[in-house]
């Protein structure tokens, strides 16, 4: 029943990850009409269906399927992928990565059940009760055997950048999830508030960010034809994330309810941070120089490179709201939420798209179905994301400040609700923009042109 | 060669995360202020069984702490908006699950209890808009009348320890 086939594994968690990238971003957009319209999905003495479609249960589901369901997902198909090809060597086993991303899904589909009738643990980005947490260990353990064996079984002795990127993301993975899935039980208060964060902070800047970085890493030599700009660069920027990243979760709490020297303890690594995004940046713009001008018609390529400006960008805009002063200002506002969505949409998910439209044509012998809706993808997902953001910027600083001026609560909604608005229509087109996506990939597997043998797949 | 040797990464790469990890989640454990209580943590160290117990559960099965903070900082914003007193570590030692919130979609609930009525909370959380026009935030009518009552009750005791209360704390 579970496939041995050469990366049926990466397939399967890719084809997985674009369905549960589709169900997310709708239950984004859920959440973000029923800013709009606290009515909608409500239905007039269905109690039970009430219960499960409030906003908090959506909006869980929304958070937790895109970063473990789409985001991780597509992030393990891309290693399941690169790992082999960086080290020359096939997957250790094939079957119990189908076994893995079989598991994955279920548990997700799982959660989802579990999160609409109510049974959160209440702590944010970690909601999933006990059992699932234990779910998710079990497979950051399956999938760390299958990747850590095939390494140490590579033909290629020599470890390329990526591989570095990938191995200290697996490593980081589970310890940063036990942090922020201790019971409340065993710990409360403000001790698991700073817990909590570590885990929310981390689980970005020690997975999302470091399998991302990998992922370029592996991606721009490949499109571009050229080399790495420089190997010492990236493992400057390696070590850098791997001594200061793990600092940052007190930042979400500055001027909160914990000690004012760990608030520094996050506050000063935060600033820091700006050396591991620039050595990213320069290793980028290095590689590009002299082929510029194919980013006009490489979409993949268009994608990459703005995917590295938006990533720098959120590492611009992180270490900025962590001060004190700022953060007094747009903390607990749509600023955050305008944030929070940069890294993980703008950066890393089109990395992930990159990597499936390089790898999809190159695993099943066909071209991608429609250029022509790539190109659509990335200009709906672009400026899609653009005017979500700054709709949610310009109301957070709008909040921040009324609420300085001590303005009645109910007065700043409504001078914000028509860019609440804005930010639903904006992410509207980011998902009719991944729906260009999935459909795309999925008539190219159907029925994309064959690659002819003498073709280069380059194409 | 470090290049080439995967076990170098893995042991460099724990032994960089435990350092951020000691500092940042282990060393809190020792300072008290992190670990005392408050005669505010105690008010709000309900019995097992009480309204205010399963009231709380309800706040979490229905994630209010999606939309509403408890907690108040020293800034310019929570002064202005009259939140109520600034909150300490020790106030929420007892809190499990924290609900410290991460976004005011709607108004901070730290001190709710001290600025509304059970009335009022239960009439709000029935039908938000009639009380306040305009609100964004969903009619909780799906839940029994126990879930309400309770979580009105949690809602009415999340106030300040009242001078006896502080008064017994202290002695």
């Amino acid at each position: 029943m579970l496939s041995n086939a050469p990366f049926s594994t990466a397939k399967n968690f890719w084809y997985s990850s674009i369905f549960w990238l589709i169900i997310s971003m709708i239950a984004g957009l859920v959440v973000a009409l029923k800013q709009i319209s606290p009515d909608f999905l409500y239905f007039q003495g269905a109690d039970g269906l009430n219960f499960a479609l409030t906003y908090a249960h959506i909006r869980i589901i929304h958070t937790n399927g895109i970063l473990l369901a789409w985001l991780s997902m597509a992030m393990v198909g891309a290693m399941f992928y690169m790992v082999p090809k960086l080290t020359r060597t096939p997957l250790w086993s094939e079957r119990l990565g189908n076994l893995t991303a079989l598991i994955w899904n279920v548990a997700i589909a799982a959660a989802v059940v579990i999160i609409a009738l109510g049974y959160s643990s209440g702590v944010e980005y970690a909601e999933l009760p006990l059992i699932l947490d234990l779910g998710v260990a079990v497979l950051a353990v399956l999938l760390s055997i299958n990747l850590f064996m095939t390494i140490a079984k590579r033909q290629e002795k020599q470890l390329y950048a990526s591989i570095w990127y990938f191995t200290g993301s697996l490593i980081w993975l589970p310890l940063v999830w036990i942090v922020g899935n201790i019971p409340s039980a065993l710990v409360g208060g403000a001790m698991q508030a700073n817990m909590n964060w570590f885990y929310g902070h981390n689980v970005l800047g020690l997975w999302f960010t470091t399998v991302g970085i990998g992922q370029i890493y592996f991606l721009l030599p490949k499109i571009t034809g050229k080399p790495l700009y420089s190997h010492k660069l990236s493992l400057i920027g390696f070590w850098t994330i791997a001594t200061i990243y793990v600092w940052n979760g007190p930042h979400h709490l500055v001027n909160g309810p914990i000690p004012v020297w760990l608030m520094k303890a996050g506050i000063i690594p935060s600033l820091l941070l700006i050396i591991p995004v620039w050595t990213v940046l320069a290793n980028v713009f290095g590689t590009m120089k002299g082929v510029w001008h194919r980013v006009a018609e490489d979409v993949n390529l268009k994608f990459l490179v703005t995917a590295a400006i938006f990533y720098m960008m959120a590492c611009l805009q992180g270490p900025f709201q962590s001060l004190m002063q700022v953060s007094a200002v747009v903390k607990f506002s749509h600023w955050v939420v305008g944030h929070a969505h940069m890294a993980p949409f703008a950066a890393f998910s089109f990395v992930c798209f990159v990597t499936i439209y390089y790898a999809v044509p190159r695993l099943t012998g066909r071209h991608i179905y429609s250029k022509a809706l790539m190109n659509w993808h990335y200009y709906m997902s672009v400026i899609g994301f653009l005017m979500f953001a700054f709709t949610l910027w310009i109301a957070g600083v709008i909040q921040g400040f009324a609420w300085m001026d001590g303005t009645p609560f109910m007065e700043t909604v409504d001078t914000v609700r028509t860019l609440v608005v804005f930010r639903a229509v904006g992410g509207t087109l980011m998902i009719v923009g991944q729906l260009f996506f999935a459909y795309n990939i999925w008539k190219t597997v159907k029925s994309g042109t064959k690659i002819s043998s003498e073709e280069n797949v380059a194409a | 060669m470090v290049e080439r040797s995967a076990l170098a990464i893995y042991i460099a790469a724990i032994v960089l995360f435990m350092m951020g990890a000691f500092a940042t989640i282990i060393l809190p454990f020792f300072d008290p202020d992190m670990t005392t209580p408050t005669a505010n943590a105690e008010a709000r160290n309900y019995a097992p069984d009480s309204p205010e117990a399963k009231g709380r559960l309800v706040y979490i099965a229905n994630g209010c702490n999606t939309c509403h903070t408890q907690y108040v900082r020293p800034v310019k914003a929570d002064v202005a908006m009259n939140l109520g007193p600034v909150t300490v570590p020790g106030d929420y030692v007892y809190d499990k699950p924290h609900l410290f919130g991460s976004n005011r979609t709607g108004p901070d609930l730290m001190w709710v209890g001290s600025r509304t009525n059970a009335q009022w909370n239960y009439q709000h959380l029935k039908n938000p808009q009639k009380l306040v026009p305009g609100s964004i935030m969903p009619k909780y009518d799906y839940l029994s009348e126990d879930d309400l009552n309770n979580l009105v009750s949690y809602l009415m005791s999340l106030k300040p320890a009242t001078n006896a209360q502080a008064a017994a704390f202290n002695k």
